[in-house]
């Protein structure tokens, strides 16, 4: 069975999950993955991220799990022949070499005999272990694991592959070479979940992300979107007198309560002045007032907040007793 | 399918890698090999090249298949198989299902499209390979030693594996479910060994009680039967004491008590007889610690003295009824205190008797020697009975109500295993 191209490989209505009575580890999650996109799951420690992903692969009982996964019920065991996992702390039996590893849990995941031997030989090069193929995993090095671990998830040849924490334990390179089974992942058409610490790797990877907050999404969507409300435009001025730069620029642009009469937000600091608008043209009445009160401008350039900026500002800016959802997250259907 | 095959292959891996596995194999074949060097001949016993005379232990006495098979069913099968390589098999398997879900480990499974039930049983089974293994290698060479030794190619033998596996299995599901509750190897290895020691123990007084009673129906003093008839004190006249249904019948002597009545087990020490115990109307009242021995006691009690106690001026009539009414009641008490010990037993795994199964298959009661002088006829004759009150309970009840603790213990370890989060 393969999942309509238009309907989402993830959808998640209501997941909710409370350890004993009091720890509500997730309140209540809305989410959607579209076929062929690289999602990002972030939050900081304690979120539910784990949580979540446990969940999905049935490694943890929901309280309360509605949607679906890959057109399935979330829990549905068959469904997760479909699927590949890479779990944030893999350990693979020590007695095992690398190929009767990844041999294994294909077995496990009903993939037959030949496919088996063929892919494990595949994915042994492809994530730069097949020399190590016939080594025992207790010889394996913690990034080596980690490969391997990629390897195994990619065994079944999943129409979705859900990763927990890829890139832990390995050094640059590393992550670059799982940067770049992702993106061929992508190129694939494969639908990957990533669940990450490294805001950095899930912005230059990711096409959609999610944020968690003490058990619920409060911020969900594109990676370009969720950072444009922050782009701005930097006009970088020469050095002179810092009285007097401030004097002059505010006889230049009429600021009324760090707005300026068309609307867009305006702040000096220092020698830059930040304009809030991503449109060049908004721009250039400032420049000229700027420039007919005989200041020098060193530069003008668009500045768009990192999704780390973001993810902090987020993170640092929610109430921890009543996240925001944006997407309308947290209400059961 | 695919799936099991997979867990089992993956078995034998994790064995294969264990050094325990080959240790323990080894040891076998060492112990099986060593049965070799022994001998039986018409002198006696001969080890190696040492020769050891008996007058008893002789080709005349016991014939060499005997010989042989006493050999294995009384120290190869029981206290190799069924102690020390058992408790080196523990050792071997009992960090199965505390590292199976360590963080990590787990999760690569549960993950998988295999049910989770199916995974713990398919785990379980794969466990019990180790001792599959260890005791078919065991078998084949105790087939081979009664063989070529004894001259006798019993096929019998080969009962002991599937006796064996289910024997350990007992264990190994007591080992699971702590291993599941605990999370530790350690900790699940030494509850267990508790647990056994524990069943053990039952078992013992179980057996002990049941000599007793043996004694005191077939008329053998204690001390006579250990240290011959007069030995330091008058001899003590002992009355048989048959149970007839409901009641205990003290007869002032049956004078055939080694008619072939004799051969029947012992009445009310098994469920054997069960059904005729109930119908006959015997009930232990229903009370709590030292009042439920009480009651039993009472209960057990014949009629007539329970009749005599209602009316104290009835129990003058006779001049040794006191005595009698000593022994029955000291009688009674061993029987109500066996009751509760054997209905303990029955809802415990029966280890021992499960190991002794192997004897039954292997050896007829009719095969077993006379012993020559008295002291030893008795002994003898006491151990039969109990042997035979032993060997009248049904293999179903052995096996089945030590299974049904193994499935409910099982189950218990189940049900943590599917519910719990990783």
């Amino acid at each position: 069975m393969t999942t309509p191209a238009d309907s989402p490989v993830i959808d998640l209505k209501h997941v909710a999950k409370t350890y004993g009575r009091k720890v509500h580890a997730l309140r209540g999650i809305r989410m959607q993955v579209h076929p062929g996109e690289v999602f990002g799951l972030l939050g900081p420690n304690g979120a539910g991220k784990s949580t979540l992903v446990k969940i999905m692969m049935t490694v943890v009982r929901a309280s309360r799990a509605l949607g679906t996964m890959l057109g399935r019920p979330v829990g549905h065991k068959p469904t997760l022949a479909r699927i590949g996992y890479l779990p944030e702390h893999r350990r693979f039996p020590a007695y095992l070499t690398g190929r009767q590893a990844l041999e294994h849990y294909a077995a496990l995941a009903n993939v037959d005999r030949r496919t088996r031997r063929r892919r494990a030989a595949e994915l042994l090069e492809l994530v730069g272990l097949d020399r190590w193929g016939k080594s025992k995993v207790s010889a394996y090095s913690k990034g080596m694991l980690q490969r391997l671990g990629l390897a195994q998830a990619m065994m079944n040849d999943p129409e979705l592959i859900v990763l927990d924490e890829p890139t832990d334990a390995l050094d640059p390179v590393g992550r670059r070479e799982v940067r770049d089974v992702l993106q061929g992942l992508r190129d694939r058409g494969k639908t990957v979940f990533l669940n990450s610490h490294l805001l950095s790797e899930v912005e230059r990877v990711c096409d959609r992300v999610a944020i968690l907050v003490l058990g619920k999404v409060v911020h969900q969507g594109m990676v370009d979107d969720l950072t444009a409300r922050s782009r701005h435009y930097e006009i970088e001025l020469g050095s002179g007198p810092a009285g007097r730069l401030q004097e002059a620029v505010r006889s230049a642009i009429p600021v009324e309560k760090g707005t300026l009469a068309s609307g867009e937000g305006v702040e000096l600091a220092g020698n830059v002045v930040r304009i809030g608008t991503d449109d060049p043209a908004r721009v250039q009445p400032i420049i000229d007032a700027l420039r007919s009160r005989q200041l020098v401008i060193e530069s003008v350039r668009p500045v768009r907040q990192s999704l780390e900026d973001f993810f902090i500002e987020t993170v640092s800016g929610s109430d921890d007793r009543s996240p925001v959802p944006r997407d309308g997250e947290g209400d059961p259907p | 399918m695919m799936q099991i095959l997979a867990i089992f292959l993956d078995a034998y891996r994790s064995l294969n890698a264990k050094k325990m596995f080959w240790i323990v194999l080894a040891i076998s074949l060492l112990v099986v090999a060593s049965f070799l060097l022994v001998g039986i001949n018409e002198r006696g016993v001969k080890v190696a090249i040492w020769q050891f005379n008996s007058p008893v232990m002789n080709t005349n006495f016991v014939p060499p298949a005997l010989f042989y098979k006493f050999l294995l069913l009384g120290i190869g099968f029981p206290w190799y198989l069924a102690w020390l390589a058992t408790i080196l098999a523990l050792v071997s398997t009992a960090g199965i299902f505390p590292d199976l879900i360590t963080s990590g480990s787990i999760d690569l499974l549960v993950s998988k499209p295999i049910g989770r039930l199916k995974l713990f049983l398919a785990e379980y089974t794969a466990g019990l390979l180790f001792v599959t293994l260890q005791v078919t290698a065991f078998c084949l060479g105790s087939f081979l030693v009664l063989g070529l030794r004894g001259g006798t190619w019993e096929p019998g033998v080969f009962v002991a594996v599937p006796l064996m596996v289910v024997f350990f299995s007992y264990l190994f599901s007591v080992c699971v479910f702590l291993g599941m509750v605990t999370r530790s190897t350690v900790a699940a290895l030494l509850l267990t060994l508790l647990f056994w020691f524990g069943v053990f123990a039952i078992d013992a007084v179980e057996y002990q009680l049941l000599r007793e009673i043996t004694m005191k129906r077939e008329r053998v003093d204690r001390s006579e039967m250990w240290h011959g008839p007069n030995h330091g004190r008058r001899p003590r006249e002992t009355l048989p004491i048959e149970r007839n249904g409901g009641s205990v019948n003290l007869p002032g002597a049956k004078p055939d008590a080694q008619s072939a009545e004799d051969a029947r087990p012992i009445k009310g020490t098994g469920p054997a007889d069960g059904a005729g115990q109930e119908k006959s109307g015997v009930k232990v009242t229903r009370a709590v610690g030292k009042s439920l021995l009480k009651a039993a006691v009472e209960s057990m009690k014949p009629e007539e003295q329970r009749e005599k106690k209602a009316s104290p001026n009835a129990s003058a009539k006779a001049g040794n009824e006191d005595r009698e009414e000593d022994e029955g009641n000291e009688f009674a008490t061993l029987e109500a205190t066996h009751k509760i010990v054997y209905g303990l037993k029955t809802v415990l795994p029966k280890t021992s008797e499960t190991v002794k199964l192997l004897e039954r298959t292997l050896i007829d009661m009719a095969e077993l020697p006379e012993p020559r002088s008295d002291r030893r006829k008795q002994r003898a004759r006491v151990w039969r009975k109990t042997e035979e009150t032993i060997r009248a309970r049904s293999v179903a009840w052995v096996i089945g109500t030590s299974l049904a603790f193994e499935f409910a213990v099982l189950a218990c370890a189940a049900w943590i295993f599917c519910r719990r989060d990783y």
